[in-house]
């Protein structure tokens, strides 16, 4: 009986375990509407330059709004960080476009259109980027004063990536949910919070099993065209819960309940949307093209006619200005809802276990630059 | 007296949340708001940090949220109470020191304003100025090797080999003699052949290719007509269009591309914007070739008119709407044809190929339809 003794006289009773916990958003809506419209009209003005700094502001929203067991989450990236990093990625990228631009010279006077291959080879190299994107992400991630932060190599997921994606083309895309699981696990287990590490858990076979009569009912699809949001809306969203289930970091897990037609909503709102706006758009082309005809009192055939540019000038500019309208009033819908709203739908359903064993974690990890989010803004495969 | 009256309720302990940084651990601290912000847990020495060092973070609403540029730089105080919150902003005179203001936004509108300006301004002056100056530097093997791999890719499209019939391909031969010794190009390199396509079409590659498919052999009715075209494209090598339009195509939608970025929907802007600007220099470029191969003509003692006449048989009437004016990489072949014919002249050179050797050349992929 002696033992009680040599317990550490720091040691506690182990308390119960804490039941399973919500992750909360507090996000405006209006208030991130506001954000999104500003942002785009300034990214209108500066002829998309703004974009480093809107999309540092929307990921600023979006984290800060998002509390785990009552504490918010921060993000600590900024506007510039990007902006250099996306000119240092074009200064690598030009010379490998030249590069390639040679390389091709040589494969095509060999053998017609043998170059085409060649683009794998800029597939391979978004694949990093995309890694290397997550990391700068993930490091401007903080949350109780804790930074999150990844190693692992790049080129590695990419290699993994590219084999993987042979795979897939080869089995029709039957071997998409392996090649899911396979590079989350790559990815998650290369994350890092502070000293606690992380894991995915998801296996392909789940996640097949959950969607493998979408894989298969795919051709209808192409058929009946309205199906396809649903089909999407199912896949992502079935995508999304099996993802959050494989989660865990250190001792804490995520599960989700996310419904599988959570976000049947979410995309006919924006094919709401975007039907409304084309209909407003041809009118608006409509009305701008009476309106020329009898200010001018040049007639309709001449507006659109031969060998006057000069008359249809005005038509011209008021079609660009159109085009702009319509530019901004899309990119408003697509981040309200295909970001935001999608969001909080996600988190809404999230359950967090075993928090404790994130209550003492000590920081660590380094920041990264920004060069990845650069070649994903140059290659376009730029995620969140 | 009075200074230590207010300093009381100042000093007074009030609660805050703490993260120092260094671990997750939710500290419940509390503050004393003295000459420093100092921060005390239960037990523990307290942290202090200089009004002047704290900054503001990002924050949820309700919450004011601190940093301290001194303190690890994800040390974190949170404070929930809005009275105290207050009376911390008001003491933190360099809070918002690091918040995008204003005059931030402003500078990065005037900044990006100003790139785009300079790219355009690139695009419109630099970029044909760069190709006009380096095109006739590019070395000949370099642009001999382009040739040969779009010379590849031509014969993928139009057939495999080129049409071989020896009476043809003798005509062909002269013919295309007598205009490259008219026009001056001493390119010794200079090959020309006839691809077995019914496309009516010709075309020039770099390094001094130039073919002609057989669907414009048929159409073409007489020599000139042929030779008309031929010149065309011979001014082309002169000029060494090719190079430059590959240098200025590379270069402006490398520029454009760079300027729109990813504004959704660029892709509409890039493309319309680069099909405009393109249009227009490669408008120059072959009026430029129509004004050679109306001297070469000339120099013959033959009229430049027949060849615009098989444009036009080709073509038809072209004029569109305004709009594809604007976009169309040629000029209108009826321009083509005013302009054609007002340089139309009584021939004062003899025949370029004879009835026989016309005929030959008619025939050079053999009599059987492609």
């Amino acid at each position: 009986m002696n033992d009680m003794q040599w317990a550490p006289t720091g040691s506690e009773p182990i308390p119960p375990p804490l039941p399973p916990m919500r992750v909360d958003f507090t996000g405006s809506r209006p208030e991130f509407r506001k954000l999104v419209t500003r942002g785009a009209m300034l990214e209108l003005v500066t002829f998309g330059f703004y974009r480093f700094w809107l999309v540092t502001d929307i990921r600023r929203h979006l984290w800060t709004n998002t509390a785990i067991d009552g504490d918010a989450a921060e993000y600590t990236g900024r506007g510039k960080e990007l902006l250099v990093g996306f000119l240092f990625a074009l200064a690598i990228l030009v010379p490998i476009y030249l590069a390639y631009f040679l390389v091709g010279i040589e494969f095509e006077r060999w053998q017609g259109f043998a170059s085409a291959p060649l683009f794998i080879a800029f597939y391979a190299f978004g694949q990093f980027a995309i890694f290397r994107a997550r990391r700068y992400r993930l490091t401007r991630t903080a949350w109780r004063g804790v930074r999150f932060w990844m190693d692992g190599s790049g080129w590695a997921y990419s290699f993994r990536a590219m084999l993987w994606g042979l795979l897939v083309f080869l089995t029709l895309g039957l071997a998409l949910p392996w090649r899911e699981a396979a590079l989350e696990r790559y990815k998650m287990q290369h994350t890092h919070y502070g000293d606690l590490t992380g894991d995915f858990e998801g296996d392909g076979w789940t996640f097949f099993k959950r969607g493998w009569w979408l894989w298969l009912l795919s051709p209808i699809v192409l058929v009946i065209f309205p199906l396809a949001p649903f089909f999407y809306a199912e896949f992502k969203a079935r995508e999304w819960r099996w993802w959050l289930d494989g989660i865990r970091i250190g001792g804490v897990s995520l599960s989700s309940r996310l419904p599988h037609d959570a976000f049947y909503g979410l995309y006919w709102k924006v094919i709401g949307w975007w039907l409304l706006l084309s209909m407003a758009f041809a009118a608006y082309l409509g009305g701008a093209t009476m309106l020329v005809v009898t200010l001018s009192g040049v007639p309709v055939e001449e507006v659109f006619g031969p060998d006057n540019a000069a008359k249809s000038i005005p038509m011209l500019v008021m079609m660009v200005i159109g085009y702009f309208a319509l530019a901004l009033a899309v990119n408003i819908i697509m981040r309200v809802y295909l970001q935001r709203d999608l969001w909080a739908k996600v988190l809404e359903n999230v359950e967090v276990h075993n928090i404790a064993a994130a209550a003492d974690v000590r920081g660590s990890g380094e920041l990264a630059g920004a060069l990845g989010e650069g070649f994903a803004d140059g290659l376009d495969v730029a995620g969140f | 007296m009075s200074e230590l009256l207010t300093e009381v309720p100042a000093q007074s302990a009030k609660p805050a949340i703490f993260f120092d940084g260094v671990s997750s651990r939710r500290r419940q601290v509390t503050l004393t708001l003295g000459d420093a912000l100092e921060i005390a847990e239960d037990g523990e020495a307290p942290v202090r940090w200089a009004y002047a060092d704290i900054r503001r973070a990002d924050s949820p609403a309700g919450v004011l949220r601190l940093a301290s540029t001194s303190a690890p730089p994800l040390a974190r105080l949170e404070v929930r109470d809005a009275a105290l919150a207050a009376d911390l902003t008001a003491r933190c005179l360099r809070l918002d020191e690091r918040q995008t203001t204003r005059r931030g936004v402003a500078r990065i509108v005037g900044w990006s304003v100003a790139a785009a300006v300079s790219i355009v301004c690139v695009v419109l002056f630099g970029v044909p100025l760069a190709a006009d100056r380096l095109a006739p530097l590019v070395p000949k093997p370099i642009e001999r090797r382009i040739g040969d791999a779009s010379e590849v890719q031509v014969k993928t499209i139009f057939g495999r080999s080129a049409c071989e019939d020896p009476a043809g391909k003798a005509a062909f031969t002269k013919l295309v003699n007598r205009l490259r010794d008219a026009a001056g190009l001493d390119d010794d390199s200079m090959t020309a052949g006839v691809l077995p396509s019914s496309v009516p079409n010709a075309f020039a590659l770099p390094g001094g290719k130039v073919f002609v498919l057989k669907g414009l052999l048929d159409k073409a009715e007489s020599p000139d007509e042929l030779a008309g075209i031929l010149a065309h494209e011979l001014g082309h090598l002169k000029h060494h269009d090719n190079m430059r339009g590959l240098i200025y195509n590379g270069g402006t939608s490398f520029l454009i591309g760079l300027l729109f970025g990813d504004v959704t929907g660029s892709s509409a802007v890039i493309f319309a914007s680069r099909s405009v600007v393109e249009a227009s220099y490669s408008r120059e470029a072959e009026t430029g070739a129509d004004t050679f191969a109306i001297d070469v003509m000339h120099a013959l003692g033959r009229s430049p008119k027949p060849a615009a006449e098989l444009m036009f048989r080709i073509t038809g009437k072209e004029g569109g709407s305004g709009l594809m004016t604007i976009l169309a990489s040629h000029p209108l072949t009826e321009d083509r044809l005013a302009r054609m014919t007002k340089e139309d002249r009584p021939a004062s050179g003899p025949p370029l190929l004879t009835d026989k050797e016309w005929r030959a050349l008619k025939a050079i992929c053999g009599s059987g339809k492609v």
